[in-house]
């Protein structure tokens, strides 16, 4: 096995990739730096807003902007990792913000990211298999519609459809959160309490993506439609579902690989809208936070961590992607 | 075939699991009995630890948990007995003596002594991290001391009015002993072992960040328990969801709305919607001559604003009234002088001599003073004929700026001035603000009940500084430098006689009001909303109409109490939601269970659809090729 050519072009493949990533990471690293000090606006007199400060200590505040740029270039480096450097807005360590807030979008991002995708493709698949059919054609229409609201509208839409009431629409879910104050999150109640609390939210946000995949699911199944070796496996006299689910689904599900493993990269920087209108404590919103602080330590390790998370499945969906599918790895 | 089995095998389970549980939550729900009053946020708390957070919501739960010497009166801002019933000056008014109330205790049976208070106040006194909230309070003392157990001596360089309100919060010495200097920058105060310690009417029991705060009533309170046995604060990200939280009683009090969102609660079932009072003014403020503290000028402001008598007549080309109506939603009255009329006590009043709109004697003012229109209906300065040209700034944060500076510009070019306007960040408005560089701009602030603060905001030596070669903003912003009012200025920092007091900021506010450094265009209204179906007796500051939270004080939450049941019944005949027995959480808890039973067997149904369809489809295709 091992001396199988086809193994070692993935692994110089792999290389590649990631030493391409490594590059986009750096690249990002000095960008950023770059962008926070062309920001307007004085950080120091925004953070002492409000606050009685004398000269001096102003001063000393200021010391750190003041240092030269390859200095605070070091600085800038060594924040990510370090666990010293406090948040200016919320004045604990960056990390420590940045932890509270990953759990509550993993949650939802990945729920929501789950369900539109096996949702999606379902569709996609169906879709695409009878292509111009009514589902067809409904199931496209819908999903584009969806696909095309704004996600907070939607969201506000369902919120006040399903949370307040409206008509005949029961106002059965909460208007915002992830728990209800008082419960113990990790009792039984308290699940379902978060539970309840992530329908709406997660809903809003499997509607809003279920086009990219069930489109990018028919799409590449039309392609597949037209390949000769369904005519051959149809020829071998293979019942239709068989031909669906063995030879064509297998093959049309690349494109769709590569789509779920980009939209992890970017479940961790959650759905900053979504997140606003359900009040939902995540990544989203305190980037948003920051960046009207403008808290730049903690800014600096979101972008970071953001950026790492799409470089990382970037690279890992082109992995993935030539491993089940040797064509890629040129 | 397998595969099939095995979901639906899932699905049986999953629908088992669901009808299973809601029953569990019901039970959990109705064992609750106590009263819960839930208030709405739309900022969250930025810290729990005093000396650290900003938050206009921080404040609210440092106060509910610490008292302060004095207080603030509900009714008209006056002072009040705190932690200390009484208090005595010498002569000089250099020593301050206060008298600690008897018998005083933290909230876990420790005496509240004198040495609690010097403790609080000498930490401020030594530290540099600990000054950056409170350091205006302690910059005049130099030495506090505990004689005994209830006194407390004050010792201060020169006589000052703030001896009368110094809103430091009183800290147990037991605890914040062992926080030092560098372990308080992060230190979180997160209550331990379930409860804060404190000396308020409410101490923390739980923080969630970015979601809630509860809070319960303290036993031990020296004033007695309050009614409310719960306290949450829960944070919303956006206005509509919080006002939806109002209408469904998720939450029983919101602040701060939007005129849009104010309305659309009007007529909720349940819900009294109340436009308060409000200490906070919008102003236009003019470039009187942009200048470092020392006199040096800078920036690019237009010259012809350095004349008194040309931004008199532009004040009385703005129609403030009509800003009020169409801006603010007619929630406001028409602004004058820079402390607001809710300080009544402290407000100048202009009288007949108020600038009301009128572009005609706007017009003949200018005339008057030299600006001739050109021949492009275009002003000119007398002299040099410089065109009256000016760039005004708006905050691209807030609608009612974008809109202000729409109307106060049009206005302005109605008596021929060639208006620019600009809508910026309130980021670079600061940059731009600090450095001189602009003509006129909209803005506000939130006046305190002392007013030493914003009066500051007008002396020579706020305006910007240099260091180190560059230069910074300080906290003036219109540049206003004026002998005489900074000789009223030191003259009120140092009369401890409230009455002499006013008089001086009344002179003040006259001058301000005269030489128009700002035109004071709104004093806007803080639109509220509450169950009044659930709860009453929220009590406002000042009476008659202001603020029913968020005030300098906690007497509004001692007075809060439950509607009771009898009265519940009676009242509006609210939503279907609540059942109609029992007191106000008692229903709110088996209302939203009640949505959670009802909202989960939805989920479980959908996903049972979701499954049958899936099934179903798979046979059907089968059978189609069949």
């Amino acid at each position: 096995m091992s001396s199988r050519p086809g193994r070692s072009g993935l692994s110089s493949y792999a290389g590649r990739r990631i030493a391409t990533g490594s590059g986009t990471i750096c690249f990002v690293l000095v960008f950023n730096f770059m962008l926070f000090r062309l920001l307007p606006g004085d950080p120091i007199s925004l953070y002492t807003r409000g606050r009685n400060m004398d000269r001096s200590q102003l001063r000393a505040l200021r010391h750190e902007l003041n240092l030269p740029l390859g200095t605070q270039f070091l600085h800038y480096v060594r924040n990510p990792f370090s666990s010293t450097i406090d948040s200016i807005q919320f004045s604990r360590p960056v990390w420590s913000v940045i932890g509270d807030s990953v759990w509550p979008t993993l949650v939802l991002l990945s729920t929501s990211t789950v369900l539109s995708a096996v949702i999606g493709i379902a569709i996609g698949i169906k879709g695409g298999w009878k292509r111009g059919s009514t589902f067809d054609r409904v199931s496209t229409g819908i999903t584009l519609t969806l696909y095309a609201m704004p996600e907070f509208w939607l969201g506000m839409v369902l919120l006040i459809l399903f949370s307040t009431g409206l008509g005949f629409f029961p106002g059965i879910f909460p208007s915002g959160g992830t728990i209800t104050p008082g419960l113990d999150p990790w009792s039984l109640d308290g699940v379902l309490d978060q539970a309840w609390h992530l329908a709406l939210p997660a809903a809003t946000l499997t509607l809003a993506y279920l086009a990219e995949y069930s489109l990018v699911m028919r799409s590449s199944l039309v392609d597949e439609l037209s390949q000769d070796y369904l005519t051959t496996a149809r020829a071998k006299g293979l019942m239709d579902r068989f031909v669906r689910r063995r030879h064509a689904v297998p093959n049309a599900l690349l494109p769709t690989i590569t789509l779920v493993f980009l939209n992890i990269g970017f479940v961790v920087s959650g759905a900053i809208t979504v997140e606003t209108v359900f009040s939902w404590p995540g990544l989203g919103l305190l980037s948003y936070q920051a960046i009207r602080g403008p808290d730049i330590p903690l800014l600096q390790a979101i972008f970071l961590l953001f950026s790492l998370s799409v470089v990382v499945f970037n690279v890992l969906a082109d992995v993935v992607v030539a491993t089940v599918d040797p064509r890629v790895r040129t | 075939m397998r595969g099939r089995r095995v979901l639906v095998a899932v699905a049986a389970a999953a629908s088992l699991a669901l009808a299973a549980l809601p029953g569990a939550a019901l039970t959990s729900a109705r064992a609750t009995t106590s009263t819960t009053f839930t208030v709405g946020l739309t900022q969250d708390v930025d810290s729990l630890n005093p000396f650290t957070g900003i938050a206009s919501a921080a404040y609210e739960i440092y106060q509910l948990q610490y008292e302060t010497l004095t207080d603030y009166a509900q009714k008209d801002f006056s002072t009040t007995p705190g932690l200390a019933e009484s208090w005595d000056t010498s002569a000089d008014g250099l020593t301050w003596t206060y008298h600690l109330k008897a018998g005083l205790t933290w909230s876990d049976g420790v005496p509240l002594t004198a040495k609690d208070v010097a403790y609080t106040f000498n930490r401020v006194r030594a530290g540099k991290y600990e000054q950056t909230n409170y350091g205006n309070y302690v910059s005049g003392l130099t030495s506090v001391v505990a004689t005994d157990d209830q006194t407390v001596v004050m010792k201060v360089k020169k006589p000052t009015p703030i001896m009368l309100h110094l809103y430091v919060y009183i800290l147990p010495e037991h605890i914040w002993k062992a926080i030092d200097e560098k372990k308080v920058k992060s230190f979180a105060n997160e209550p331990v072992a379930g409860v804060s310690v404190g000396s308020g009417p409410y101490l923390v029991t739980e923080h969630k960040k970015g979601q809630f705060i509860r809070l319960k009533a303290n036993p031990a309170y020296f004033r007695g328990k309050p009614a409310v046995d719960e306290l949450v604060f829960r944070v919303f990200q956006n206005q509509d969801s919080l006002a939806q939280a109002l209408r469904r009683g998720e939450i029983d009090f919101a602040d701060n709305l939007g005129t849009n969102v104010f309305s659309s609660l009007k007529d909720a079932p349940g819900v009294t919607s109340v436009s308060a009072t409000y200490s906070g003014f919008d102003e236009i403020a003019f470039n009187t001559g942009a200048a470092l503290d020392d006199g040096t000028p800078i920036g690019d402001g237009h010259p012809a604003l350095k004349d008194p008598k040309l931004r008199q007549a532009l004040a009385y080309a703005i129609d403030t009234k009509a800003l009020v109506d169409k801006v603010f939603g007619g929630h406001g009255t028409p602004g004058t002088s820079v402390i607001p009329s809710i300080y009544k006590a402290l407000h100048y009043d202009p009288g007949a001599s108020a600038y009301t709109f009128d572009p005609a004697k706007a017009n003949a003012m200018l005339d008057a003073a030299g600006y001739a229109k050109g021949a492009d209906g275009i002003r000119r300065m007398p002299g040099n004929g410089k065109p009256l040209a000016f760039r005004l700034f708006g905050r691209s944060s807030s609608q009612t700026s974008q809109q202000s500076v729409q109307f106060v510009a049009g206005w302005l070019q109605d008596v021929g001035i060639k208006m620019t306007t600009k809508i910026i960040s309130e980021d670079s408005l600061t940059e731009i603000i600090g450095q001189g560089k602009f003509d006129l701009f909209e803005w506000g602030w939130v006046v305190e009940p002392d007013p030493n603060y914003q009066l500051s905001t007008f002396t020579c030596a706020s305006r910007s500084y240099k260091d180190a070669g560059s230069i910074y903003a300080n906290l003036s912003d219109s540049f206003f430098c004026d002998k005489s009012y900074d000789a009223l200025f030191a003259q009120q920092a140092q009369q401890i006689d409230p009455a002499q007091r006013a008089e001086t900021v009344k002179a003040m506010q006259k001058i301000l009001y005269e030489q128009t450094p700002y035109l004071v265009t709104c004093y806007y209204d803080d639109l509220e909303a509450y169950r009044s179906d659930r709860f009453t007796g929220l009590l406002p500051q000042p009476e008659p109409d202001g603020a029913l939270l968020y005030q300098y004080g906690t007497a509004s939450y001692r007075s809060l109490r439950p509607v009771s049941a009898a009265s519940h019944s009676a009242g509006t005949g609210t939503g279907g939601k609540k059942s109609s027995a029992g007191p106000a959480s008692t229903s709110r808890g088996s209302s939203s269970s009640t949505g959670m039973v009802i909202g989960s067997v939805a989920a479980g149904g959908l996903v049972l659809a979701g499954l049958f369809v899936v099934l179903r489809r798979r046979r059907v295709s089968d059978h189609d090729v069949e």
